[in-house]
């Protein structure tokens, strides 16, 4: 399985973000079993699969919603499969979240959504709150918007306001839960024009949970796959290594969208 | 932390703000206080505002909600807003941020005439949405009535096993006590009067034509208007009720008549159990007292006629008509967002208690002028 580097070109070793060991995730059984991933700070990591391979219950874990099964999933030095629940709610802070279907509070404005983060968890000014969450609307294009409630802009829109709200307390890493789901092609690029923007202005680190070949082509330094036939971690490296030169024909054949009945 | 030197510009009537060190989510809270002390009294008002990042070392999505406050105050002023001491990423950062945050200007207040207008308007709608129902209502239950095949006879048994025999248990505990509550509360003043066996008298009466109904019709808006307007809600917000017309299905007389009809029938059923609990409920206070389970019925028997009787099953029955169709009401007009399917259970829960206490007003008095 190829592995990219761990070392910067100047040989001096990268900060790790998240460090997965030896962690296996399944809910009444194990889906996937003996994770070793290393994400690095300021990298977009996309992590993927087929349908069904655990993709999702992986970010539920790194999330720390849930505990894995056995490992350890190291985020700002907290190991959240075993922390407690005091050590855990510091280290949410330290990352934000973007849901498959926006996960938006109805009922508040956009701007009251941003805001909510800050209110929960900073002692700032009704005023400097507000201006902080317009920022961040700002960024993702939704300026105009901030009055607005969820019902009543588009899914790409939601999307975008969802990861404004991921941005509210300025973590270092973002999670994307199928951020292309749903979107058309443009509304698509547009997404990931966004995120390639944010990660060279602040130096975010993404960690994106999709299967959505473009994006992962077009913007992802490292594409890690699941498979859950196998159970396991089967490739990680840059997505055009793995496309041309995997030796597993399994990911080739994915990255390479060869149908079943071809293989 | 970050530095913020507020100076009047040297031309032109406006300030310039320059910050210096790490504008940052740490530092913007102490950053944007100097910054609101310290711009009122150097600035003129009417000339540009700069912002000044040249010895700005670090600049985050956070701190730069400062260049917004200070476009936003610009605008309102009709004034000009400039960054200085920004480019490549940075000036992007800034850009991006100040992306359509023009301010808006609040919409003018409305008045109360405009209100009560607008209220009215909303309820003239309501009622016509009601009414429009109704009329829907019973044209697609006399095509039921006219072909019988057209009702989905398993829908509507499961219905009556979920708003009947599952709600048996709620119906028990209440008229029971119900009928002890009755009976308890009149007990003292009757027997100053002497009368303490005529207490079964009044227990009869209220429970057999009133509350009898009345509570099972209460619990029936709790549980199955509620149930009614949060299943179809939910399949209007998922779009399900779309697919439903798409295949030129009509959806009252797939979902709504199954579900009224369940209700309608076993709703009388339903209120004569809890009747017979809540009359054996004041034997509970009763026969402590040394009277006995023949005695009491004795007397129940002779406050009661068939007319108290019938009386209470024409009203369950028109309780439940009444709580089915405004729950299955509510939940097709369910709105949007997730809000919504809650708004309509609340509605229908609360609508249909209104319904049934007003209806059982009119019947009260109708079966009163009829001398029933």
């Amino acid at each position: 399985m190829p592995s990219s580097s761990p070392t910067s070109s100047s040989n001096t070793p990268r900060e790790v973000a998240i460090a997965l060991r030896g962690v296996t995730i399944g809910y009444d059984r194990p889906i996937v079993e003996g994770i070793d991933l290393d994400i690095y700070a300021g990298e977009i990591m996309f992590i993927g699969g087929g349908s069904g391979c655990g993709k999702t219950t992986l970010l539920s874990n790194m999330t720390a919603l849930r505990k894995p099964f056995a490992g350890s999933i190291t985020i700002a030095g907290t190991d959240v499969a075993t922390a407690d629940d005091e050590a855990i709610a510091r280290v949410r802070r330290r990352f934000g979240v973007m849901y498959q279907l926006g996960a938006l509070f109805g009922g508040k404005t956009l701007l009251e959504n941003v805001r909510l983060p800050l209110e929960e968890f900073t002692d700032l000014s009704d005023r400097a709150m507000d201006d902080i969450a317009r920022a961040k609307l700002g960024l993702v294009g939704l300026g105009a918007h901030a009055h607005k409630e969820p019902s009543e802009i588009s899914g790409g829109m939601q999307k975008r306001a969802a990861i404004a709200r991921a941005l509210a307390l300025d973590p270092p890493i973002i999670f994307l839960d199928e951020p292309s789901a749903g979107l058309d092609p443009v509304t698509s690029a547009d997404l990931d024009a966004l995120i390639v923007a944010l990660n060279r202005m602040l130096g975010t680190t993404f960690v994106i949970i999709s299967h959505e070949l473009a994006s992962i082509y077009a913007i992802g330094h490292r594409f890690a796959m699941l498979d859950g036939a196998r159970k396991r971690l089967v490739a990680l490296g840059t997505p055009a290594e793995l496309r041309d030169s995997s030796p597993d024909l399994w990911v080739r054949n994915f990255l390479n969208r060869v149908p079943t009945a071809e293989t | 932390m970050a530095t913020v030197r507020v100076e009047p510009a040297s031309s032109g009537g406006g300030v310039r703000v320059s910050i210096e060190g790490d504008l940052i989510a740490d530092s913007i809270g102490g950053a944007r206080e100097t910054l609101e002390n310290a711009l009122p009294a150097k600035s003129s008002g009417v000339g540009a505002i700069e912002l000044d990042l040249a010895k700005c070392t670090e600049l985050d999505a956070s701190g730069v909600s400062l260049a917004v406050f200070l476009y936003r105050l610009a605008k309102s002023r009709g004034t000009e807003f400039r960054v200085v001491g920004a480019d490549g990423d940075r000036k992007l950062l800034v850009d991006l941020a100040l992306r359509g945050q023009d301010p808006v200007a609040p919409p003018p207040p409305i008045g109360l005439v405009r209100q009560v207008g607008s209220a009215s308007i909303d309820v003239a709608a309501s009622v016509v949405d009601l009414v429009r129902f109704i009329g829907e209502l019973s044209i697609v239950s006399m095509q039921v009535a006219r072909n019988p095949r057209l009702l989905r006879v398993r829908d509507t048994i499961a219905g009556m096993s979920r708003h009947g025999t599952d709600a048996v248990p709620v119906v028990s505990l209440l008229g029971l006590l119900i009928g002890t509550i009755i009976a308890f509360q009149t007990f003292d003043p009757m027997a100053k009067y002497g009368a303490k066996l005529q207490v079964a008298d009044v227990v009869a009466i209220s429970i057999v034509r009133e509350l009898g109904p009345l509570i099972t019709a209460i619990i029936l808006a709790g549980r199955s208007g509620s149930a009614f307007a949060a299943e179809i809600g939910t399949m209007k917000v998922t779009q399900e009720l779309d697919a439903l017309r798409t295949f030129g299905i009509d959806a009252v007389r797939f979902l709504v008549i199954p579900r009224i009809l369940a209700v309608v029938l076993v709703t009388p059923l339903l209120s004569v159990y809890a009747t017979l609990l809540g009359v054996a409920g004041g034997f509970l206070i009763l026969g402590p007292e040394g009277f006995t389970l023949a005695q009491y019925l004795d007397e129940v028997r002779g406050a009661l006629d068939i007319g108290d009787f019938l009386q209470g099953l024409a009203k369950a029955a028109v309780f439940a008509l009444l709580v089915g169709a405004i729950g299955c009401l509510a939940g097709m007009r369910t709105g949007q967002g997730p809000g919504a399917v809650g708004l309509s259970t609340t509605r229908a829960v609360v609508a249909g208690i209104v319904a049934i206490v007003v209806a059982d007003a009119v019947l009260g008095s109708f079966f009163y002028a009829l001398g029933i």
